[in-house]
């Protein structure tokens, strides 16, 4: 009797342990070699997971850790991570005072936003025109517009989709420089571009 | 009286304009919330559930809130959300995206998406800046609060 409850119960660990975890959670690092964290939480003792391939069971008792190998990413993952999209690029350009022409710098820089969009199979850009705070504020929200609008089609002209770009025009309420009211400020006269 | 002599060919008639109007008022009921992700990858089987159509997904395609994206045993895709997240999937997965808003004005939002079955990459974005907690992923047994990083996720939930 008792030698078959021995045979049940090890049964039963061997079924579980062919079946793995519910849920298995590995943190990877940033492109740029930064860790975020993750904190996995099964309802009794959240686990804070916060280093390059710190890895967290979830097996429905407690949450068993681990650092997971490369190898151990690349077997189990592989195909999920050669499917990820190319990840989204921001750029700034800046104008010249008072107008929707880029600076000579910023001229070269289109060129990289072009090529960036172009790159990609299917794209969005986004593009948020800002102005420093010289002139009053509706004039420079006009402004603002203007520089994102001055943007797309410039983009449009260069064969990107119109349908793809979104513009909005932010005016003085996004300052990359906090300054006072009425100060010329180069790095504040710009558009924030995101392409994704 | 009139209803009982009505023929069958106007029977059938009102049948197909009350098809017309079913249809013309579905596609608005899906073109009304705005589209929080778009296709980028494709491989595959990939099928995007939308309440009852089954989508074969492409390259390009939008995403709403609600949706469920399945792959195949040979299938795999990858979508980017409008806060910048990324996800891909690899085969035989199952990833359903409950809750998303997101204003791109100041970067606040939130996010919940449920992974049932699968492989799952991802890469947060605005969303999880924005706030601790913002950016929820629930698998079989746990939820996952997600602050800025790139991480992956095995799920079996079937």
């Amino acid at each position: 009797m008792t030698v078959r409850w021995i045979w049940l119960a090890l049964l039963i660990l061997v079924a579980q342990a062919g079946c793995g975890p519910k849920a298995l959670i590995v943190v990877l690092p940033n492109a740029d070699g930064s860790v975020g964290a993750v904190t996995v939480d099964d309802g009794h003792d959240p686990v804070l997971l916060d280093h390059a391939y710190a890895a967290g069971a979830v097996t429905g008792g407690k949450v068993e850790t681990k650092t997971a190998t490369r190898q151990e990413v690349r077997e189990t993952f592989g195909k999920a991570l050669a499917a990820q999209p190319i990840l989204p690029s921001h750029f700034q350009l800046y104008f010249i005072s008072d107008s929707d022409v880029l600076t000579s710098e910023s001229e070269l820089r289109y060129r990289r936003v072009f090529e960036d969009i172009k790159r990609r199979p299917v794209y969005q850009v986004e593009v948020v025109g800002l102005t420093d705070t010289v002139g009053d504020r509706a004039y420079n929200q006009e402004l603002s517009a203007k520089r994102a609008a001055a943007i797309m089609e410039r983009l449009v002209a260069d064969g990107v989709s119109r349908e793809a770009i979104s513009i909005a025009g932010r005016g003085e309420l996004d300052l990359a420089v906090p300054t006072g009211p009425q100060v010329s400020e180069s790095r504040n006269r710009r558009v924030k571009i995101t392409v994704r | 009286m009139r209803c009982v002599g009505r023929s069958l060919y106007e029977i059938a008639a009102g049948c197909f304009l009350g098809t017309l109007v079913v249809l013309s008022l579905e596609v608005p009921a899906s073109a009304q919330s705005s589209p929080v992700a778009q296709v980028k990858t494709v491989s595959g089987a990939a099928v995007i559930v939308r309440g009852a159509q089954r989508l074969a997904a492409r390259t390009g395609d939008p995403l709403f809130e609600k949706d469920t994206i399945e792959t195949g045993k040979d299938g795999s895709i990858g979508i980017t959300f409008i806060d910048n997240t990324v996800m891909s999937a690899g085969p035989n997965s199952e990833l359903a995206l409950e809750e998303y808003r997101f204003d791109s004005s100041n970067f606040n939002g939130a996010m919940l998406t449920d992974m049932r079955n699968g492989t799952l990459s991802v890469v947060s974005g605005d969303i999880a800046r924005s706030s601790p907690g913002a950016m929820k992923i629930r698998t079989p047994k746990a939820i996952l609060g997600v602050r800025g990083t790139k991480f992956v996720i095995k799920a079996r939930g079937k």
